[in-house]
């Protein structure tokens, strides 16, 4: 879910770009010290920016009939960590804001706090309570991937509850506005991004082992 | 043609061969202008200067800039209209200047989108990443982009290829049928783009390229008339603005 170009007032456009910043200069950090040390990971980091776009390509079947996009944000999360994923992600929401018109400029800050930070860290941690309570990979891609997505939603609702609070009910009364509405469609979308999840890791432990190994995603 | 319309529209407009710099200008100003001024009438001057430049001069496509506004109108009207009812002791209810409210939000999102679409069916993203090196992005991260763009195609088209295979076999006949063509379609796009970028790799490090992607960049000589004009034509919409105001 992006919010759109001009949608936001100035003060919240700046305001989000500033709380966002630690996080990706943070991420680009350590994409600068990943490179330095490893100059071979340009590509592949460039590969997995590459695929979290293509994957936002990706119709999802949706129970309502609809189809939707998965944010792919969960699936890098667990894939190349939190950190890297605040970068990727606003390099990935900046493609889409001038490849796809699905976001803007002005929003970036605030697109890449919903996307590229809180909802890698929330699914991230998902994903991690999870395989940490003995639950083996699968569930545990499933919760962080769902996780992320619904983190994702519930941000950027809270984020226009922020922007536009309720004439009379304030704050809170905006935030469950937004929350409901924009709920019929993020929901089912975040249960089916959890659903892919499995489905992809499911193919990936067995087609492409080495690889999560290498990742640390799966124990060799 | 790249399969991305934005982008095509992009390469094949008369606006190319412009400074990415002076395009810059131009379209945050206007991005600026229709979220700083009021929605009347700054949003639809800035409306208005978008689509006439990217129709006129830039002789962008008029399907493509059409469609392409569309894409972000589902949000702006479900955000703009859940913005404006009121939650109240009695229910829901419209607030009280419910219209004007709407009117300014969606004003003010169609007219930015117009002015970002300006930029991004005028300037091809490897025109604009070098612009990132400028601001002092650090290099591994201007890199890291330049290959996320370049990659990005190559994973489009094999997303295509493969999803035609599969409607083919009737992958996508029933629910549970679509869920696990997807799975299988985005666990083939990972590895395949794994296998590109090691393969992209071994490649470079066989020519003794292993600091970098040095490519010589492409000098597009920035227009005094050009930035004249868009400087007076942003400084006109804020005149009239601030005026009728």
């Amino acid at each position: 879910m992006h919010i759109a170009e001009g949608f936001l007032p100035p003060a919240h456009a700046i305001g989000w770009t500033v709380a966002a910043a630690p996080f990706v200069v943070h991420g680009a950090r350590a994409v600068v010290r990943e490179v330095r040390e490893n100059p071979e990971s340009t590509l592949l980091l460039g590969a997995a920016g590459a695929f979290t776009f293509v994957l936002s390509a990706i119709k999802l079947p949706s129970v309502t009939g609809s189809s939707s996009h998965p944010t792919g944000t969960g699936a890098g999360a667990i894939l190349f960590r939190p950190p890297v994923m605040a970068l990727l992600g606003t390099v990935v929401l900046l493609f889409q804001a001038l490849l796809l018109a699905h976001g803007g400029l002005t929003t970036l800050g605030a697109n890449a706090f919903s996307m590229a930070i809180v909802g890698p860290w929330a699914g991230y941690g998902a994903y991690r309570l999870t395989r940490g309570l003995g639950g083996g990979l699968l569930p545990g891609v499933f919760a962080g991937m769902a996780v992320a997505d619904l983190a994702t939603y519930v941000t950027t609702s809270l984020q226009l509850a922020l922007a536009f609070p309720d004439a009379s009910s304030g704050f809170a009364g905006a935030a469950a506005k937004f929350l409901g509405v924009f709920a019929i469609t993020q929901i089912p979308l975040a249960i089916g991004e959890g659903l892919l999840g499995v489905l992809l890791f499911r193919v990936l432990t067995v087609n492409a082992r080495p690889e999560l190994e290498r990742l640390g995603v799966l124990k060799s | 043609m790249t399969g991305l319309a934005i982008d095509d529209a992009a390469w094949s407009s008369a606006w190319r061969r412009r400074s990415p710099g002076d395009k810059l200008l131009l379209c945050l100003g206007l991005t600026v202008c229709a979220l700083a001024l009021p929605a009347w009438p700054g949003s639809l001057l800035v409306g208005l200067t978008a689509v006439v430049l990217a129709l006129g001069p830039a002789r962008v496509p008029a399907r493509t800039f059409g469609r392409a506004v569309q894409l972000p109108l589902a949000f702006i009207v479900v955000g703009a209209l859940t913005a404006v009812v009121e939650v109240g002791a009695g229910g829901l209810g419209w607030a009280p200047d419910a219209g004007a409210r709407a009117g300014s939000l969606v004003g003010h999102a169609v007219a930015g989108s117009g002015a970002v679409l300006l930029l991004a069916t005028t300037t091809p993203m490897s025109d604009l990443l070098p612009a990132l090196r400028r601001l002092r992005v650090p290099e591994a991260v201007v890199e890291v982009a330049s290959v996320v763009y370049r990659l990005l195609f190559v994973l489009l088209e094999s997303l295509r290829t493969i999803r035609e295979a599969q409607t083919a076999r009737m992958g996508y006949s029933s629910l549970r049928r679509s869920y696990r063509s997807s799975g299988i379609l985005a666990a083939a796009v990972l590895t395949r783009s794994w296998d590109r970028a090691r393969r992209m790799q071994e490649g470079l490090a066989g020519r003794g390229m292993e600091t970098g992607l040095q490519v010589l960049p492409e000098v597009l000589p920035s227009s005094r008339a050009f930035l004249a004009a868009s400087v007076l034509g942003l400084a006109g919409i804020v005149a009239v603005s601030v005026a009728l105001r």
